[in-house]
Order: C-alpha cells, then sequence, then structure tokens
C-alpha cells in the first residue's frame, strides 16, 4: 500500500459523498426536510476532508520522493529544494486539478460554517451547485487525470519541474491564480440558487457581493503575482504582454469589478437585477473558459507548460455551464423585475451603466482578440495572430475613458445630480488635468497619448483625494484631528472609502503602466570588459563572466557596474542558469534595480567564454508605480470586504424607518439633514434595513437619494456645520 | 451669473487642454526619429520563432537580424506600411502583431467596436425604457408628511438623531440643546 493508494480512494470516495451531497441537497431544498439539508452540509464537509487526504498524499508522495507515481516522476527530482518540491504540487496539470478541487471544498466549507448569515432558502441550492461543480473536477481527477497513477517500475530519479517553473514566483502566482478562477464558483453558486428559489433579495445581495469581493481580491493578487513573476523571468523588460493566457485571467476580473459596481445600483435602487446576474455567470464561465484554455492549448502562449486530453471534458463543462445558466435565466426573467425607475443620465447610476459599458466593452475586445486566431483558422482556414498592437488600439482608449469615469462618477449622486454643482466639484480636478496637460510638454514629454492619459490620471487623482479631503475636513471642523479623521472616514465608511483606495491604486498603476508603456528606453549591445554602454542617462560598465555550478545547476552571470553622474550606484550580476535535464531551456536570471521609480532592468542574452557578453537594457520609467498601486488596491479590496461589527447590524423598528425616512426627505431642501442620512446609509442603516424589505422603507429609502450630494462632503461645505437645526 | 461661474471655468480649461493636445497631435508626426519608427514596426512584428514576443522585445538572433532589416529598408526611403508588407510577403500574415484592416480580419476591429456602440444604444434604449415607466411615488414631499401627527414627527426626528449618533459620533447634535 502506497501513500498514492490512499489518495486514489479518497478521491474516489470525495467524489461519492460529493455526488450524494448534490442528491441529498436538492431532495431535501425541494421536499423542505431539513434533515437532508443538515446531512448535505455534514456530507459536503466530508468531501473537504477526503480532498485534504487525497492532497496530503500527493505532498507525502512528493517529499518521499515516491518516482513510482507517474506524476512525482514527471514534476520532481532528488536535486529540488524541498519548497519547489511542494510547490511542484500544482506544477503539473493533474495536481492543478486536486488543488482546484481542494480549495473549491474548502471555500464550500467556509460557506457552510457562514451560512448562518445567508438565507436558509438558498442554501442547500449553493451547496449542490458547488459539489456539482467538485464533482466534475472528481470526475476528471478520477479517470482523466489522475495524479496517483503509478509507472510498473520506479525510476531512480525524477525528471524535475520546468526550469521556467523553479522561481519563488511559483511559489505564490499559481496558487493564487487557480484560487481565483476557483473563487468565481460561489457567487456563481449564488446566482444559480437565487434563480432556483426566485430569491434575489438584499440578503442575497450582500452575500453575494462579499463573496465577489473576495474573489475579486484573490484574482487580483495572482494577476499582479503574474505580472511580476513575468516582468522578473521573461526577459522582455515588460510585465503584462496580453498572451491568451494572461487575457483568459483578466477576463473573469473584467466581468466580477463590473458586477461590483452594478451590484450597487441593484442595492440602492432595486435595478439591473437581471444584468448583475449575467455577469456572475459570465464571471465563472470565462474562469472555466480560462483553465481551459491553458489545459487545452487551443492557443499558443508562453504559459504552455501542460497540454493533455482534459480540454474536451472542460469545453463539454462549459457547454453545460452557460445552457444551464441560460435556460434558468430565461425561466426567471419574468420576476426579475426593476423596482425603481430611472431619473437622469447624469446621476451614479447612469455613470455605473457607462461603467459597465466600458468594462464589459474591454471584456469582449479581450475574448474576441483571443479567440479571433480559431475563428480565422476555422473560417478562412488562414493562420493569423492577434497581440498587443491590437489591444492596445482597442482597449487603450477604453481604460482612459474607464480612468476618467472613476473620477466623475464618484462626484455624482443617485438618482440625479444637480449640474451646478457637479460643475463647482469639477474645478478642481479639471484645473489639475489642465496643469499636467501643460506642465508635461514643458518637462519634454512630446507623445500626445500619454500627455492625454497623464492628464486623465491626474484629474481623477485630484477628484479622489479632493474626496478624501473635503470629507476629512467636515470632521476636522467637528474635532478630530485631520490624522484621525483620515481613519476614521475609512473605518466608518468601509465600502466607500475602501473603494476610493482602490481607485487611487487603480490610477497609480496605469501611471506606472502608461510609463512603462511609453517611455521606456531599450539598448542591445555585445560588450567586451571595460566597455561602457550608455542609456538615458545611466552608464553600464563591463567587466566580465563568472561561470558557477551548484547542484543541478549550472549558471553563468556578467558582472557589471550601473554608474550615474560620475557615481557608481552598484554591481550587477544578471545571468543565464541551466538545469539539470532542460539544458536547451536555460532561465534567465534578470538583474532589475530601481532607482527611485526608475527601473534599470539588465538581461544577459548571449555571452561568449569570459570576456564577452551580449546585454540588453530596458530603462523602465514609474515602472515601481505598477505594484505600488496594485498592493493599494488590494488594501482597498480588504477594507470594503472587511466585515461590519457584529453590533452594527441590529434590527431596528420598522415602522421608525417608514415614516422617519419620509421625514429624510422632507429636509431634501436642507442638505444637512440628507447629508447624515445619506451618509448614514452606507453604514447601518443598509445594513439593518435591507435585511427587512419594508416597502415603505424602500419607498423612502429613494427618495433620500433625492439631494445633490448626499454625503458627509456637502454636509460640512454647503451647510456648514453649525447649521444642524432643522432636527 | 455666479452660478454659472464653474461651468465657465471648466470649458476654458477642456479648450486650453484640447488646444495643447491638437497642437501636439499636429506636429508629433513631422519629428518622429529613425530609432522610434523601427521600434514602431519592429513592434508590431511577431517574432517567428518565439512565444508571444515581438521582434521589438525578443533578444533572439533572429529578431535582432529583422531589425536590422527594417532599419536598413526605413533608410532606403520605404514607408512603415511597405515594410510590415516586407515581412508579410515572406512570413505570411500570422507575423503581423495585429489584423490588417482589410477583408476577413477587418472583423477582428469592427464586432468589438459595433458592439460597444450597441451597447451605447442600449443603454440609451433601456433608460428611456425606465424613464418612462409609470412613477409609483410622487416627489411630494410635503403630502407624505401631511399625515403624520406633529409629536409623532418629533419622535421620529429624534430618533433618527439617535441612530446617526450612534452609527457615527460625529453626528451627536451638538446644537440641540438650543431647542
Amino acid at each position: 500500500m502506497y501513500f498514492s493508494d490512499v489518495g486514489t480512494i479518497a478521491l474516489i470516495l470525495a467524489l461519492g459523498f460529493a455526488v450524494y451531497t448534490v442528491v441529498i441537497a436538492v431532495l431535501g431544498a425541494k421536499r423542505g426536510i431539513t434533515a437532508l439539508v443538515a446531512s448535505a452540509k455534514r456530507s459536503s464537509l466530508t468531501v473537504t476532508f477526503f480532498l485534504l487526504v487525497a492532497a496530503s498524499a500527493l505532498v507525502v508522495s512528493f517529499l518521499i520522493h515516491d518516482f513510482g507515481v507517474s506524476y512525482v516522476r514527471q514534476e520532481s527530482n532528488l536535486a529540488m529544494p524541498w519548497y519547489f518540491i511542494l510547490s511542484a504540487f500544482y506544477g503539473g496539470q493533474e495536481g492543478s486539478l486536486l488543488y482546484w478541487a481542494l480549495m473549491l471544498s474548502i471555500f464550500s466549507a467556509i460557506f457552510i460554517f457562514t451560512s448562518r448569515r445567508v438565507p436558509q432558502a438558498l442554501v442547500p441550492y449553493v451547496v449542490a451547485t458547488l459539489m456539482s461543480i467538485e464533482v466534475f473536477f472528481l470526475i476528471i481527477l478520477a479517470i482523466v487525470s489522475n495524479p496517483f497513477v503509478r509507472l510498473p517500475v520506479a525510476p531512480p530519479d525524477g525528471q524535475g519541474l520546468n526550469p521556467l517553473l523553479m522561481d519563488p514566483g511559483m511559489l505564490v502566482h499559481p496558487p493564487m491564480l487557480l484560487m481565483g478562477y476557483m473563487s468565481f464558483s460561489v457567487p456563481f453558486a449564488f446566482a444559480v440558487a437565487a434563480m432556483i428559489t426566485g430569491k434575489l433579495n438584499s440578503d442575497w445581495l450582500r452575500s453575494i457581493r462579499r463573496w465577489m469581493l473576495a474573489a475579486w481580491s484573490i484574482q487580483t493578487t495572482g494577476l499582479l503575482l503574474g505580472a511580476w513573476w513575468a516582468y522578473h523571468v521573461l526577459g522582455w523588460g515588460g510585465y503584462w504582454g496580453w498572451d491568451p493566457v494572461e487575457n483568459a485571467a483578466l477576463l473573469p476580473w473584467l466581468t466580477a469589478t463590473a458586477f461590483l459596481h452594478s451590484t450597487m445600483v441593484q442595492e440602492r435602487r432595486g435595478m439591473l437585477k437581471v444584468w448583475n446576474l449575467a455577469l456572475v455567470i459570465a464571471s465563472f464561465a470565462l474562469s472555466i473558459f480560462g483553465t481551459f484554455e491553458v489545459r487545452s492549448g487551443i492557443i499558443s502562449s508562453v504559459h504552455s507548460f501542460a497540454y493533455s486530453a482534459v480540454g474536451p471534458y472542460f469545453l463539454t463543462f462549459l457547454a453545460i455551464i452557460v445552457v444551464f445558466s441560460i435556460g434558468l435565466f430565461l425561466y426567471r426573467l419574468p420576476t426579475l423585475r426593476s423596482e425603481q425607475e430611472f431619473d437622469s443620465v447624469i446621476s451614479r447610476e447612469g455613470a455605473f451603466l457607462f461603467n459597465n459599458l466600458l468594462l464589459v466593452g474591454v471584456a469582449f475586445a479581450t475574448f474576441w482578440g483571443t479567440i479571433f486566431p480559431i475563428l480565422s483558422e476555422a473560417v478562412r482556414r488562414q493562420t493569423m495572430t492577434v497581440g498587443p498592437p491590437f489591444y492596445d488600439h482597442v482597449n487603450g482608449p477604453l481604460f482612459v475613458l474607464l480612468l476618467l469615469a472613476m473620477g466623475v462618477g464618484p462626484l455624482l449622486a443617485w438618482r440625479r445630480t444637480s449640474t451646478s454643482v457637479l460643475w463647482r466639484n469639477l474645478v478642481v480636478p479639471a484645473v489639475a488635468a489642465a496643469a499636467c496637460a501643460i506642465v508635461l510638454p514643458l518637462l519634454g514629454v512630446s507623445n500626445v497619448w500619454a500627455n492625454i492619459a497623464f492628464a486623465v490620471c491626474s484629474f481623477t487623482v485630484t477628484a479622489i483625494i479632493y474626496e478624501f479631503w473635503r470629507g476629512m475636513r467636515v470632521r476636522h471642523d467637528h474635532g478630530e484631528s485631520y490624522f484621525l479623521a483620515f481613519n476614521m472616514l475609512i473605518v466608518r465608511y468601509r465600502r466607500r472609502y475602501g473603494g476610493y483606495l482602490v481607485h487611487l491604486g487603480l490610477v497609480l498603476l496605469a501611471v506606472g503602466v502608461i510609463g512603462s508603456n511609453f517611455f521606456q528606453v531599450e539598448r542591445d549591445a555585445v560588450l567586451k570588459p571595460g566597455q561602457t554602454l550608455n542609456v538615458a542617462g545611466y552608464q553600464l560598465t563591463y567587466l566580465g563572466n563568472i561561470a558557477y555550478a551548484t547542484p543541478g545547476v549550472d549558471a553563468v552571470t556578467a558582472q557589471l557596474q550601473i554608474w550615474q553622474d560620475g557615481r557608481l550606484l552598484r554591481y550587477i550580476y544578471p545571468g543565464r542558469q541551466f538545469y539539470r535535464n532542460f539544458e536547451n531551456q536555460p532561465t534567465s536570471q534578470i538583474s532589475i534595480s530601481t532607482f527611485g521609480l526608475t527601473d534599470v532592468y539588465v538581461f544577459l542574452a548571449d555571452w561568449q567564454g569570459a570576456a564577452s557578453a551580449t546585454i540588453r537594457v530596458f530603462i523602465n520609467p514609474l515602472t515601481s508605480l505598477v505594484w505600488l498601486g496594485g498592493l493599494l488596491m488590494l488594501v482597498g479590496g480588504i477594507i470594503c470586504w472587511w466585515p461590519e461589527r457584529r453590533s452594527r447590524l441590529r434590527m431596528p423598528a420598522k415602522e421608525t424607518y417608514a415614516k422617519g425616512t419620509a421625514l429624510a426627505n422632507k429636509g431634501h431642501g436642507d442638505r444637512s439633514v440628507e447629508a447624515g442620512v445619506g451618509q448614514r446609509r452606507e453604514g447601518t442603516l443598509v445594513a439593518s434595513c435591507l435585511g427587512d424589505r419594508d416597502p415603505a422603507w424602500e419607498a423612502g429609502n429613494a427618495r433620500v437619494g433625492v439631494t445633490e450630494r448626499n454625503d458627509l462632503a456637502s454636509y460640512g461645505q454647503d451647510t456648514g456645520a453649525s447649521e444642524e437645526p432643522t432636527l | 451669473m455666479k452660478q454659472k461661474r464653474p461651468l465657465f471655468l471648466i470649458l476654458a480649461l477642456v479648450a486650453v487642454i484640447g488646444a495643447i493636445w491638437s497642437f501636439m497631435i499636429l506636429s508629433a508626426a513631422r519629428n518622429a526619429t529613425l530609432d522610434q519608427r523601427v521600434q514602431d514596426v519592429a513592434s508590431q512584428l511577431k517574432c517567428p520563432i518565439c512565444q508571444g514576443e515581438s521582434v521589438a522585445d525578443s533578444p533572439s538572433q533572429l529578431a535582432q537580424q529583422m531589425r536590422g532589416v527594417i532599419r536598413q529598408q526605413l533608410q532606403s526611403g520605404r514607408s512603415d506600411q511597405q515594410v510590415i508588407q516586407y515581412f508579410v510577403d515572406r512570413y505570411g500574415q500570422q507575423i503581423v502583431w495585429s489584423p490588417p484592416w482589410q477583408g476577413f480580419m477587418l472583423l477582428a476591429w469592427l464586432v468589438p467596436i459595433a458592439l460597444l456602440l450597441g451597447g451605447v444604444g442600449m443603454i440609451i434604449i433601456v433608460m428611456r425604457d425606465w424613464h418612462a415607466a409609470p412613477r409609483v411615488e410622487t416627489n411630494d414631499d410635503d403630502a407624505d408628511l401631511a399625515g403624520i401627527d406633529e409629536n409623532e414627527l418629533q419622535h421620529y426626528r429624534g430618533q433618527i438623531e439617535k441612530e446617526l449618533a450612534e452609527s457615527d459620533p460625529i453626528f451627536t447634535p451638538r446644537r440641540m440643546e438650543a431647542h
């Protein structure tokens, strides 16, 4: 009995329990038998247990070097350090599918443990949907792509991981991205459950929103880590190449981002229900499409590590998901009526619609560009490629518009905005944009597209900072220090100001992207010892090559000095490494030195003996901002996601709100009252009242929005803190 | 008039920005250097022996030679398009990164653009639809409050104040004593 046998048995048991869970959960929900639903929950946890056993069996097989297991032989060898052996778990297809299944079962368990807060009617269907997805993966794992298949004779040593994967990035990027793909299953399960039960109310919305936010944050992390890895490993001086697999990972992120915005319209105004459901379904379908694309190898990509026969299975699964969802969707369509009417294009709703159009537009263009070569091949038998220039031309302008919308959107009120207030709020950001547009050409930025993009960024950054400033000033006037006021804004109104932080991060990231896209300087040179290459104000002096060997790896590095203005900044050692078994696939050791916001990126392209090297140097200005902005986006995302304190979720007297909000409307000429109420709805009011859909409250709720600027800022600015009298 | 001042200011700023950008666009075409043009053409071509890298980005020997050819041809006075065509004749259509604006390949560009425009149309129709929907409620606020007793009103006001203050201390009604 080997550990791998334990793994196989655990997989089959997990499959059995997953099937049982689906059947029993649906049965329990249909017949209304709570005992069955409880059994389904427990059996779902059993699936988690057996997948943990299977995963442990694989980990142990790796650690004890059981090369009798085909997958272990393929992905590891004796020379690999233990951390790469552990990461070999998801290095190939079988393991990454097992990882997917394991993570899905863990997320299902988390869902079950937190399901008390979810509307109970939804729970069995969510569990059933999650386990149906699990069944698909377990069937693949058990039949087509089993990581525990044994070889007739165990070889003495394994082949080892692809050297491109032997990088610290391997330890973090694939698990994050796979988890990101997987995590879209939970919102999808919520969508299916809501469509089956017809319960698309605010409780549903609150639960799905947080799961989607979690998925979004994980996917953001995965994408950023991927970009960072590409930057450090691939040697072409960039971090994003519109590669088909990168695109596939971006697609669900885009639709999820669209969902997180349009869901606010549903929350506040009861509109866009159909659209939101479509976005959830699309996100999940796209994440399966992404997995399919990587695994099937139908499109050539830098990620071509693992091709195999599972492609058709994924395609079938994708087709089932799409047909099933559309069927349910059409069945529910008649009941998905909007509860409110639209008032004005110039309103927060209008801004969100525009934002959704742009995000979905980018998603579609990216999807289209990714699959167009396949279409072309199929229809016209004409091979072709769609590469970065296509995406730059189509998506670039859309992204700039999105950035602009990020600046204008928060300045708009729900329902309708008085244009005079809007103009007044736009003055400061517009001045910043104009200043940027005037100053940059004087500083020598002659590219008009870069100028446009920078001006838009400066507009949006100013608009966001201005929002923070106004909120802080009101609190400051009430006696809080600016620092405390800033913290309190974020603590009290997490979703609003957390969202602004995400926006701020995205703008920083955009500045980094613009900088490295338009102002990258690149030089190639063949250098002899003592020769100096001059690039964009930096001098690189080549000294010679050093060759060395560690077990399993032969390496060569060039030694260079970086000088600037006659000062030696540092020594750098760009190099190449040759791994045993993969001698024809040398990996690069790229030297990246960051000075301020500028990266000096040096890649050893070729060398002869000890005294000649061909190097490529990229000067990448502002690239650090990409990582900084990405980090800020994550922080903002986590702030948005962080749970409200439970004590704030109390249920107040219903009628107080029915009449109380009507009263708030009374003050609608008087902004101070509404400002308070509007702001407050971000916290307790929404949390407490959305749980209970009192129609009168809903009507009041909608009407509270009738304000020019229903936020704290206008509260202070327009009325002055002392005029709080009507109440 | 005072109300309109911000609008005029913004229009003036937009005009200034627009003027700068149009000037930059007009002057940009003239002073592209040879290096920029080589980079430009090379980044539109896919390196035939690499995985997903352009001729501009790839460190391979072939890409280096191709960059040399591009430079030579541009120096001899050919246009960017002619140089790209030169490579298409030799390597086939798949060497070009972005689909050309003709024939079947035009679909690659037109479909996303058409869908985007369609989306704008959709939004306009949907908005009009929503707008035309019968109004369930009126905006007459005094009508809403007409049936409420003055004492009751006072009670609710107090309630809102209290809960506001509970959620966020800065809403503590410091001025209420004056009442």
